[in-house]
C-alpha cells in the first residue's frame, strides 16, 4: 500500500478536480434518473415494468446482452491469445482491426449489417433472418463490444511470461489443459473487467441495435429504444422506469465484479 | 546413446544460431554446453525439449526420433532460469503437476511429491507459494517438478543464473548429487566456466551457433583444440611460436615439443600456457620447467590465495604481457615488485595450428 502523507495545494486542487468531473458527469445523472422516476412514488414505476411490451423489452435486452458477452468473452480471451502467444504474417493488421468496433459509429455499423445480411445483401441468408430479427440484435450487441476482453485480457498475457506455458507442455499438458490450468488463472482479473465492460457496453447499445432491429414494437425494441420511444412519446415515466433498472444493474455488475476481483486478489495474497 | 543430436539447424531469418550441430551424450552422463550468450547454446537445448522447431537435423533421445514430436511427447524435464513456477499452485502442487497430467493415482502422487521433497531438502514446505520460497528454493522445486514424472533426460538452461554466489554453489552441489543418485542423463547450458568444470563430465564449446569441441574439463583446460576454447575456459597466454623438428622456436628461445603435437609439424603455431604453469625465478637455476628468457614484473595484483602478476618477456619482442600466477611463498622468495627482472620458465604447454585474428 503507498503511503498517504502530507499533500500540497496542486495535489489537493486536481483531487478536488477529479471529484467535481465525476460528480458532474456521473452521480449527476444517476441522481437526476432516479430522483425523477420516484417523483410520483413506485406505483407508476411497478406499473410500466408490468407491462409486456416493457418486460419483453427488457427480456430481450438482457438475455441478448449476455449472449453477445458470452460470444465477446469466449472470442476476446482467444482473439488475446493468439495476438500475444503466435507470430503470425499480418498479426500487426489484425491487432488494429479488432478495435474498429471502437472508432466505427453504431449507427454506420448497424447499416453496414443491414447491406450485408439485409434484402439482397451480399451475405443474405436464406432459413433465417438476421436483420429486423433477433440474430440481428445479438450480432449487433456482439459487434460493438467486441475489443473489451481482448483488450483487457491482452496487455496481462503479455505481461505474463511464457517459461511456465512451456514448463507444462514439457511436463505433458496439452495446450488446452496448459490454458486452463496455467494460463487463466494468471488473466482471470483481465478477463473479469473486460466482462464488465463488453456486459455494461452491450446492455446499453442503442444506435447499432436500432438500426439493425427496427425497433419493431414488442418485439425488436430493445430497453434502450423503449426509452428513445418513451421520451419521444412524452412518456417520462416510462423512460425513467427503464432508465432506473438499466442503471441500477450496470451498478450492481460493477460492485459483483469488484467483489470478485478483491477476493481473487486476496487469495493471490 | 540416451541423446543423439545430428546435423542440427536453426536460422531466425538470415542468422543461423545454430549451425550443423551432432553430439552424442551418454546415458546417466551430465553435459554441460557453455558458451557465450547468445552463442545458441539456449536454443539447442529447447530444441532438445521440442519447444523451439529445427530447420533441418535430427534430435533421438533413447533411440527414438522425437524431431516431429511435441514437447508433451518428449520425455524430458526442463528447467528454466527464472524458476517459472506456476505462481497460482504451492509447491506440492506444482511438483504434482507433471503427475497429474499422466493421471497417476492420488496416493502415488502424494507419494512421490514427498519423497522429492525430500530429496531437494524442503521437507514441509510444499504447503508454501512460490512467492514465499526464496530463489534457490524456488529453483529447487523447479527441479523437482522437473523430475517428479521420472523424464528420460534432464535439461537445464542457466539453471544457477539468477541466484547469488553463494546459493549457487549449495545449489550446483545439491544439483549433482541429485543427478549421480538418479544416473539422469543431462543436459547444462551456462556461459559460467567455473560452474561447468564443477559440475561436467564432459564439456561442449559453443561459439556462435557451432560446438567447436567436446572434452572433460580436464581435456579442454589443457589441450584445447581451438584458441576461442583456451580463451574462454580461464586465462590463456598465448605466443607466436613455429615448429620444426621435436622442437619449438619462440622469439630466440627453442623448446622441446610436446609429443601429442606431431601433427603440427613445420609451421607456425599459438604457444599456449597457463598462468599457474608459468615460473618466475632470481636465478636461472632455480626455474622449473624450460627457460624461455628474462622478463620484468610489470604488475601484481592481490587474488586471495594467490597472486596475479603481470611479466612483460624482455628477449622476446612483441609479445603481449604474461598473465602468471604466484603462490605468496614465491612471491616472499621473490621479493616480487613491479620492475622487477626475472627469468621465465614454462612448465607445461600446448600448441595450436596459427590462425590470424
Amino acid at each position: 500500500m503507498r503511503e498517504i502523507g502530507p499533500k500540497n495545494p496542486l495535489q489537493i486542487l486536481l483531487i478536488l478536480l477529479v471529484l467535481a468531473y465525476a460528480a458532474a458527469l456521473i452521480i449527476a445523472p444517476i441522481y437526476a434518473i432516479s430522483d425523477g422516476a420516484i417523483e410520483r412514488g413506485w406505483q407508476p414505476i411497478k406499473d410500466t415494468l408490468q407491462d409486456d411490451g416493457v418486460q419483453h423489452a427488457l427480456r430481450i435486452t438482457f438475455e441478448f446482452s449476455i449472449i453477445a458477452t458470452l460470444l465477446n468473452t469466449v472470442f476476446g480471451v482467444i482473439i488475446a491469445w493468439v495476438l500475444a502467444r503466435q507470430r503470425f504474417y499480418g498479426r500487426t493488421l489484425v491487432n488494429a482491426l479488432v478495435d474498429i468496433p471502437f472508432v466505427f459509429s453504431p449507427v454506420i455499423a448497424g447499416y453496414t449489417m443491414i447491406v450485408l445480411f439485409g434484402r439482397n445483401g451480399w451475405l443474405e441468408p436464406t432459413t433465417f433472418a438476421i436483420v429486423f430479427a433477433y440474430p440481428g440484435i445479438i450480432l449487433a450487441k456482439t459487434f460493438v463490444a467486441l475489443p473489451f476482453v481482448s483488450r483487457e485480457v491482452g496487455p496481462v498475457l503479455e505481461s505474463l511470461p511464457i517459461e511456465p506455458e512451456e514448463a507444462a507442455y514439457t511436463l505433458g499438458a496439452s495446450r488446452w489443459s496448459t490454458f486452463w490450468q496455467i494460463v487463466m488463472p494468471g488473466i482471470w482479473v483481465g478477463v473479469i473487467y473486460g466482462v464488465v465492460l463488453t456486459l455494461a457496453r452491450s446492455l446499453g447499445e442503442f444506435g447499432a441495435v436500432a438500426v439493425v432491429s427496427g425497433g419493431i414494437e414488442g418485439k425488436t425494441e430493445t430497453a434502450t429504444m423503449y426509452v428513445y420511444r418513451a421520451l419521444h412519446d412524452r412518456n417520462r415515466i416510462g423512460a425513467y422506469s427503464i432508465s432506473l433498472v438499466l442503471g441500477a444493474v450496470s451498478v450492481l455488475i460493477l460492485l459483483v465484479m469488484s467483489l470478485l476481483k478483491w477476493r481473487l486478489d486476496r487469495q493471490r495474497g | 546413446m540416451t541423446i543423439q543430436l545430428d546435423h542440427l539447424v536453426k536460422k531466425y531469418g538470415r542468422q543461423t544460431v545454430v549451425n550443423d550441430v551432432s553430439l552424442e551424450i551418454e546415458q546417466g552422463e551430465l553435459f554441460v554446453l557453455l558458451g557465450a550468450s547468445g552463442s545458441g547454446k539456449s536454443t539447442i537445448l529447447r530444441i532438445i525439449a521440442g519447444l523451439t522447431s529445427l530447420d533441418s537435423g535430427s534430435v533421438q533421445l533413447n533411440g527414438r526420433d522425437v524431431t516431429r514430436l511435441s514437447p508433451q511427447q518428449r520425455d524430458t524435464g526442463f528447467v528454466f532460469q527464472n524458476y517459472s513456477l506456476f505462481r497460482h499452485l504451492n509447491a506440492a502442487a506444482n511438483i504434482e503437476f507433471g503427475l497429474k497430467v499422466r493421471k497417476a493415482h492420488r496416493k502415488d502422487r502424494q507419494a512421490r511429491v514427498t519423497e522429492l521433497l525430500n530429496m531437494i531438502g524442503l521437507d514441509g514446505l510444499g504447503g508454501r507459494m512460490p512467492a514465499q520460497l526464496s530463489g534457490g528454493q524456488q529453483q529447487r522445486v523447479a527441479l523437482a517438478r522437473a523430475l517428479a514424472p521420472n523424464p528420460s533426460v534432464l535439461l537445464l538452461d542457466e539453471p544457477f543464473g539468477a541466484l547469488d554466489v553463494k546459493i549457487r554453489g549449495q545449489l550446483r552441489h545439491s544439483l549433482r548429487e541429485i543427478q549421480q543418485q538418479l544416473q539422469i542423463t543431462t543436459i547444462l547450458v551456462t556461459h559460467d566456466q567455473e560452474e561447468a568444470f564443477e559440475l561436467a563430465d564432459r564439456i561442449g564449446i559453443i561459439d556462435r551457433g557451432v560446438l567447436l569441441e567436446v572434452g572433460t574439463p580436464a581435456q579442454l583446460y589443457r589441450r584445447p583444440k581451438h584458441l576461442y576454447t583456451a580463451n574462454f575456459l580461464g586465462t590463456a597466454n598465448v605466443l607466436n611460436a613455429r615448429r620444426n623438428g621435436k622442437t619449438v622456436y619462440v622469439g630466440q628461445v627453442s623448446l622441446p615439443a610436446p609429443s601429442e603435437t606431431e601433427h603440427l609439424q613445420n609451421q607456425d603455431v599459438h604457444l599456449v600456457c597457463r598462468p599457474e604453469e608459468i615460473d618466475l625465478a632470481l636465478e636461472q637455476e632455480l626455474i622449473s620447467g624450460s627457460l624461455i628468457g628474462r622478463g620484468r614484473i610489470s604488475n601484481i595484483t592481490f587474488a586471495g590465495s594467490l597472486e596475479r602478476a603481470t611479466v612483460q618477456l624482455m628477449d622476446i619482442s612483441a609479445a603481449k604481457p604474461l598473465h602468471v600466477l604466484l603462490s605468496p611463498e614465491k612471491v616472499r622468495s621473490l621479493g616480487a615488485i613491479p620492475g622487477q627482472e626475472v627469468f621465465v620458465g614454462i612448465q607445461d604447454f600446448h600448441l595450436l595450428p596459427f590462425q590470424e585474428n
